[in-house]
């Protein structure tokens, strides 16, 4: 666990950072976001002690780094930056295999590590291990940059920016396979980007940071959904939830407190409520359980109308959850060609309504700037 | 041309065994330079407030001219490699210090970061990153420094450093051409071995992956690595060969060793060959010739110091020069004064006066003598505001030179111009002078055909010839003193003259002429050298 506790930075007289206190747990893929100058790599640095707070202290695992052997410090924890962190002299192998080798390890146990790292990283060891960084390309060159950050397998990794330089492709293979690395090693990581897509794909916390200042720290959902400010939703964009439409739920874009009506009333009585309503159907809800739907059209072909709703509805209704994403939304409505969902909890509460109406609002917001999530 | 070659064939040995000489002082002078100057660098990298001051004393060492630091070094470290040594040493420091800072400040701050943040400490960031990375432009400089030394080197000989320079000074005093040839030439080659050996270095330092080439052709650049490194290979044995040369010669020193000095000229150069020569053979000494050690200010200071045992010096030299007294003609003072000063200021004994008097002269060409019927310097010093004199440094700074001599004859010259020993003959033919200053034995007069001046109002002091030594030198070999009386007494005027005639218009080589001089005389053997 890393815990800033009331860390403040000064560089000759001038505050980057004021106070900041915040925990990031064993485990965690943490991204540290903001615009240029807002302190996010001094944080970064302070964590592996390249830079000292003013005052304040920076704990892993309840120790205070500040009493800690900077060097050993270091070693146990991977550092990558942008592709300039590579010797230029040394060839991959050498790279990654610098600190093992100083620390002297088994040298065969080095070399199985080192192949290990590179197949970890997706490059042929064969093919690359005695190469220059000059001869790969930046791709290929930052996959090395993550190997040697593996390389002494630390607990913790910094990472400041390691993918900013790479054109967008390259970069979406690298986020994907440093996905995977940590689906599986499951390190606790610090990632210093500018790239708000970028954090959102791969953290599972993400700080944002302004003016030295911790603005929100939470789960990159609850950023996109609930930005703590003005600041950070400016940062995040009203736009940018659609890049990732998981983040979007049922209960997002569910009409809230639909019409409805009880099992009991008549069909008289329902036709009026969908008249006055300007609706064409009506949850049929006893106890706020979702009984079924009475159409328009089913109450208008009955000619009796003093008959109960109970008896006409459609029964087992399409329903999704309050968690179900818009996507499932979508799928579900069109294989059953429906035009209303019902969005029902466990205990088949109803919690909102949605209609291809109310669809068509939502989307709409990603072209106007209205607000509808 | 075919002068030069058949020069530099008669004397193959010694500009061989010189060359030697001047690898090794040159290699010596760099290595320390490399050991001090790359350290200072890095230290000014991490110490930035050193930065200043460390380049600016460097740079201001390196404006001085080489000259003037090796004379300043004369009263502190003496003479001979030594000072020449520390010299070079000072002189290469700035391209060294000032590239490594370079090399080292121009690598990629973020890359240095990123090395001490993967937890390499300082000095592993320092040996493992740094100077690897910075190695190519610290060698550049190295190179600088090395091809400057070997330049510098040449000039050192000015304080009997020996090497190439010898045979350029000597060259000059004397004015052959073939000799200075036979020093430059190699010098040239030299700088230019030495600027290729180094530049394979530099290559070969440069990482691999830095190099301006396309990396497909690094296969290649290693088959050639491995030739150059192979050519490196033979050049570095040889060099410890050239060392090992040395401390074997050097272990050849018998215990029994004087070291004989002398001045830049040839008649200097005659006569220490000669004691030399005779001493060796009369005796079981072994002795050390330090020859062209510059005038009798780096002489006496290297008698002073102990660095030679022995040179010859002119009484009217002593008296005024050395021992600051005012000049006079008084032959027999001048000698007594010199002889009990020199002894309680210097322990320094003084032997017996020599037969010949170098005194100082003027001279003239003929057709100038002619032109304005001069016999005596009462004459020149009628017309001498018509002429121009070209004269030695040391003639036109002394009391007994061109000052007292214009005030005792009254006039003045109508210019006046400091040159070095012989160059001043040739400008006296090119007729950019018209009156040369010259010692009354000299040789080059005779060679130039020149009328020398009759001091008519006797103003020039007396410049016998007398051996100085050192007084415990004395004491351990009192058999000196009987020996160089009895040489001393051989040699006039007229020989001299004939002997440094031999030297300078002859070309012959002046331990030569000492020696056909002292077999001729039946003073030693002619097997005996």
């Amino acid at each position: 666990m890393i815990e800033f506790e009331h860390v403040c930075k000064k560089f000759k007289g001038h505050t980057v950072i004021p106070d900041l206190s915040f925990k990031i747990e064993d485990g965690d893929f943490v991204a540290i976001i903001g615009a240029s100058g807002c302190g996010k790599t001094t944080t970064l640095k302070m964590i592996n002690r390249l830079i000292s707070p003013t005052s304040g202290k920076i704990l892993i695992d309840g120790e205070n780094i500040a009493h800690k052997d900077v060097i050993a410090l270091r070693r146990n924890m991977g550092y990558a930056i942008q592709q300039t962190g590579l010797f230029p002299h040394l060839t991959v192998r050498k790279n990654i295999e610098m600190i093992p080798r100083i620390q002297k390890k088994d040298p065969a146990e080095i070399e199985k590590n080192t192949q290990a790292l590179m197949k970890m990283v997706g490059l042929d060891p064969q093919n690359f291990l005695d190469r220059y960084p000059k001869e790969l390309s930046g791709g290929q060159q930052q996959r090395v940059g993550v190997a040697r950050a593996f390389a002494t397998d630390p607990k913790i990794i910094l990472m400041d920016e390691p993918f900013s330089a790479l054109d967008p492709i390259t970069r979406e293979g690298l986020q994907d396979k440093l996905l995977d690395l940590q689906a599986e090693l499951k390190k606790t990581i610090v990632f210093v980007t500018h790239d708000m897509d970028e954090a959102i794909k791969l953290a599972d916390r993400i700080i944002i940071m302004d003016h030295g200042q911790l603005v929100q720290y939470d789960t990159p959902e609850n950023i996109l959904k609930n930005p703590a400010n003005e600041f950070v939703a400016q940062f995040v964009g009203h736009k940018r939830i659609w890049g990732s439409p998981d983040f979007i739920k049922a209960e997002d874009i569910m009409i809230e407190h639909p019409i409805g009506c009880s099992p009991e009333l008549t069909l008289f009585r329902c036709l009026e409520q969908m008249r006055n309503r300007n609706v064409d159907s009506l949850m049929v809800v006893k106890d706020g359980i979702l009984q079924g739907i009475l159409t328009a059209k089913q109450a208008l072909a009955e000619p009796d109308r003093s008959v109960k709703a109970r008896s006409i509805m459609t029964q087992n209704v399409l329903h999704v959850a309050p968690q179900d994403t818009i996507l499932d939304v979508l799928h579900l409505m069109n294989e059953n060609h429906v035009s209303t969902i019902p969005v029902l909890d466990k205990s088949h509460t109803l919690m909102g309504l949605i209609t291809r109406s109310s669809l068509v609002a939502t989307m709409s917001s990603q072209f106007f700037e209205t607000e509808a999530i | 041309m075919g002068g030069f070659l058949s020069y530099m064939q008669q004397n193959q040995a010694q500009i061989f065994s010189l060359t030697l000489e001047h690898i090794r002082l040159t290699a010596i002078s760099v290595g320390i330079a490399i050991l001090i100057g790359i350290p200072l660098g890095i230290l000014i990298c991490y110490i930035k407030r050193l930065s200043k001051p460390v380049l600016g004393v460097a740079s201001v060492i390196q404006a001085i001219p080489s000259m003037a630091m090796l004379g300043f070094a004369i009263p502190f470290l003496g003479i001979g490699t030594l000072p020449a040594i520390i010299c070079v040493i000072l002189y290469s420091l700035l391209p060294i210090i000032k590239n490594t800072a370079t090399g080292i400040e121009s690598i990629n701050p973020q890359m240095v970061e990123a090395a001490h943040g993967i937890g390499l400490t300082r000095f592993q960031v320092l040996t493992k990153v740094q100077i690897p990375l910075a190695l190519p432009v610290i060698m550049a400089g190295v190179r600088i420094s090395a091809v400057t030394a070997v330049g510098l080197m040449t000039i050192a000989a000015f304080i009997g450093a020996g090497g190439l320079g010898y045979l350029v000074f000597s060259g000059i005093r004397t004015v052959n051409t073939n000799q200075i040839l036979a020093g430059a030439i190699p010098a040239c080659i030299l700088a230019l071995l030495i600027d290729f050996l180094l530049g394979l270095v530099e290559k070969l330092v440069t990482p691999i992956s830095l190099q301006k080439t396309n990396p497909r052709a690094h296969r290649s650049i290693q088959r050639t690595r491995k030739l150059q490194k192979g050519i490196l290979g033979v050049f570095c044995i040889l060099l410890i060969l050239v060392f090992g040369v040395n401390i074997f010669s050097t272990k050849q020193k018998s215990a029994k060793t004087i070291t004989v000095g002398s001045k830049d000229f040839t008649e200097q150069m005659i006569l220490s060959n000669m004691v030399s020569d005779y001493i060796q053979n009369k005796t079981d000494i072994t002795v050390h010739c330090k020859e062209n050690l510059g005038g009798s200010q780096v002489c006496f200071s290297a008698l002073k110091s102990g660095d030679i045992d022995l040179y010859v010096e002119y009484s009217g030299t002593a008296y005024a020069d050395l021992l600051k007294h005012k000049p006079i003609s008084d032959v027999s003072k001048v000698y007594n004064t010199t002889k009990n000063e020199l002894k309680s200021k210097f322990d320094i004994d003084t032997l017996n006066q020599m037969n010949f008097n170098n005194t100082y002269t003027v001279a003239v060409k003929k057709d100038t003598a002619q032109k304005y019927h001069l016999k005596t310097l009462s004459d020149l010093a009628k017309v001498g505001s018509q002429l121009r004199i070209g004269t030695t440094l040391e003639f036109l700074n002394r009391e007994d030179g061109l000052p007292g001599l214009m005030k005792k004859y009254n006039f003045q010259f109508a210019k006046t111009t400091g040159l070095d020993g012989s160059p001043r003959y040739v400008a006296l033919e090119n007729r950019e002078t018209d009156v040369v200053d010259a010692f009354s034995t000299d040789g080059l007069l005779k060679k130039f055909n020149l009328v020398t001046l009759e001091d008519d109002k006797h103003f020039f002091p007396p410049y016998y010839a007398i051996p100085l030594v050192r007084g415990k030198t004395l004491e351990k070999y009192p058999e000196l003193s009987p020996l160089l009386k009895e040489l001393g007494a051989h040699l006039t005027n007229s020989i001299m003259q004939q002997l440094n005639y031999e030297v300078d218009e002859q070309q012959k080589k002046p331990s030569d002429v000492a020696h056909s001089f002292l077999v001729k005389e039946g003073l030693i053997n002619r097997t005996a050298k």
